[in-house]
């Protein structure tokens, strides 16, 4: 199978809230591509859309070509974690996998082959219930990795986890996309996706903002921006603007210079005898970028609201 | 469906309620029948007690038990979320619920089997002391007679039907609390209904109709021809509520979202 995903034009309303709007997008294999928005975007309403659970109104999601419900063994093609804490809490970790797996026509080697992948061997004979919400995502994980499925669609996948178990999913999530398989992550926090996702799609209201590759939307929001880091920070300022600079303060001793380039800045600087510690060309965060990207609509949003 | 069958066997043999509610199934279904065929004697001929039915008393509540444990292999599912993991692993939603009523009703009959040969057998044991002789027209309960064959087997199949009712229920309700006052609601109302109605056709109307007590007409040994309904028709009406429960639960699982 193709490890594609492609989500066309879904829409579906709730009474009168409109959860998708015309969401579409498709998902590459050997990337992890983040899906981003804030809580009430559509992004899990989507997911339940891929995996077959919720209907739509309009629109068709296919995996690998084909609608979710027409797979023969799901989970060896789609492995899918929503809600770490949807198990029952009296049952074993170990057990919960196993009938997933029975499911797929898979034994109990698989089993302790996920859970050791997770790094959950040692727990996964006690009761669900008592696991913490770090261990019942790597519980999911696990169960999404059971059909060694070439698709992975995994909604908010960190969170509850301590900052080691983050970081232990980023380089888990890098190392099934290196293996060729595709990976849709959900994140209502940019920041979590940096370093993680190589393309993002950024949902608001139900359909997609932007489409774009992680490394493109970075560099389009530094721009050619110079960060200039100084004790005199009027004076600065002063010599900066006259020579045609949009300077912006960001800190008490950093300013963001637009229009002038860092070669530029230094020489104007010297000319006049302004100290300053550090001129250097601005790069952006994930979430910067993110807040750019979204701005317009959100203004838009705020000056709908006051009418 | 013999993955989803595997599946459901799996999920109920897993959890340690299954075993401790079949347990109480037995022990509740004995115990009170036990205590039922203590308490009644039988004085001359023509007492007009059905030690069939007698012994088979705990019936009454021991479906009780059942229905808590068939709706809980549906309502816990969804009251975690657990149903999404389940028909994203088997999308065929139909199957997952023929595999989920399938594998509630073999536990329940088993149970049930247990539970009424050892309450028959209780019959067999206590009657005769308190009246149920020979001398007053009562022969021993045995399994050697065609309406007692028919009372204890019924009485198996009236449980694996009251959970067979639950499971789909609780398919269209969602909700393990709400599927098992409804269930239970639909067993015991009827007869007290009944009970509070003083026109006799509006009586035997309500008592053909209601899935306890048209079942547990499968119980009659004896004055089987006064009954409102005969013993295998009254089975039949709770086999239709099961039949229509389990329908609209199938029917509410292609319309609904999971």
């Amino acid at each position: 199978m193709e490890a594609t995903i492609e989500v066309s034009g879904l829409r579906k309303r709730y009474g009168p809230t409109v959860a998708l709007d015309g969401m579409t997008f498709t998902v590459a294999p050997g990337k992890v591509t983040g899906f981003v928005g804030p809580n009430g975007a559509g992004k899990s309403t989507t997911m339940r859309v891929i995996l077959g659970l919720d209907s739509v109104d309009e629109g068709h999601a296919l995996v690998g070509g084909r609608p979710y419900r027409s797979l023969r063994h799901p989970l060896r093609q789609v492995g899918s974690l929503l809600d770490a804490s949807a198990l029952q809490p009296s049952r074993t970790g170990r057990n919960h996998l196993l009938w997933l797996a029975h499911s797929q026509g898979l034994g109990a080697r698989r089993v302790d082959e996920v859970a050791e992948r997770v790094g959950l061997t040692s727990a996964i004979r006690r009761k669900a219930g008592g696991y913490s919400l770090g261990m019942r995502q790597r519980l999911g994980i696990a169960a999404a990795l059971l059909g060694d499925p070439p698709v992975l669609v995994l909604d908010e996948p960190v969170n509850g986890m301590d900052p080691e178990g983050i970081r232990w999913v980023r380089g888990f999530l890098r190392a099934l996309a290196a293996e060729g398989r595709a990976v849709l992550v959900s994140s209502h926090l940019m920041s979590e996706l940096q370093d993680t996702a190589d393309h993002v799609v950024i949902a608001g209201r139900g359909k997609v903002i932007a489409d774009v590759g992680v490394a493109e939307l970075i560099e389009a929001a530094s721009g050619a921006r110079v960060t200039v880091r100084t004790s005199d920070r009027t004076a600065a300022m002063t010599v900066l603007a006259r020579a045609g600079a949009t300077v912006a303060v960001t800190a008490t001793d950093t300013l963001t210079v637009s229009g002038l380039s860092g070669e530029r800045v230094v020489a104007l600087l010297g000319e006049d005898s302004v100290p300053f510690s550090e001129v250097s060309a601005h790069r952006a965060s994930l979430e910067e970028a993110y807040m750019e990207l979204t701005r317009d609509a959100v203004e838009f949003h705020a000056a709908g609201d006051a009418r | 469906m013999k993955e989803a069958l595997r599946v459901e066997w799996t999920k109920l043999r897993t959890v340690p309620g299954t075993g401790w509610l079949l347990a109480a199934v037995v022990l509740l279904t004995v115990a009170l029948g036990v205590v039922a065929s203590s308490a009644v004697t039988c004085s001359g001929t023509g007492c007009g007690q059905d030690p069939a039915k007698i012994s088979l008393t705990g019936i009454a509540f021991g479906q009780a038990v059942v229905a808590v444990l068939a709706v809980l292999a549906v309502g816990g599912e969804y009251g975690t979320g657990m149903i999404r993991v389940t028909f994203a692993a088997l999308p065929r939603r139909s199957t997952v619920l023929v595999a989920k009523a399938a594998v509630v009703g073999a536990l329940v009959l088993v149970a049930g089997a247990v539970a009424v040969l050892v309450s028959v057998l209780a019959g067999r044991l206590i009657l005769p002391g308190n009246g149920f002789t020979e001398a007053h027209g009562h022969a021993v309960l045995s399994l050697a007679d065609g309406p007692v064959v028919r009372a204890a087997v019924g009485s198996v199949l009236y449980l694996v039907l009251v959970g067979l009712l639950s499971v789909g229920v609780a398919t269209v309700v969602r909700d393990a609390a709400a599927a098992i006052g409804v269930v239970l609601g639909l067993l015991y109302l009827f007869p007290i209904v009944a009970a509070v109605v003083s026109d006799p056709d509006w009586f035997k109307r309500l008592h053909r109709i209601s899935p306890m007590t048209a079942g547990l007409a499968v119980q009659a040994t004896t004055d089987v021809a006064a009954l409102p309904i005969s013993p295998w028709a009254g089975l039949g009406v709770l086999g239709l509520w099961a039949a229509g429960a389990l329908l609209a639960g199938g029917l509410v699982l292609q319309l609904r979202d999971a």
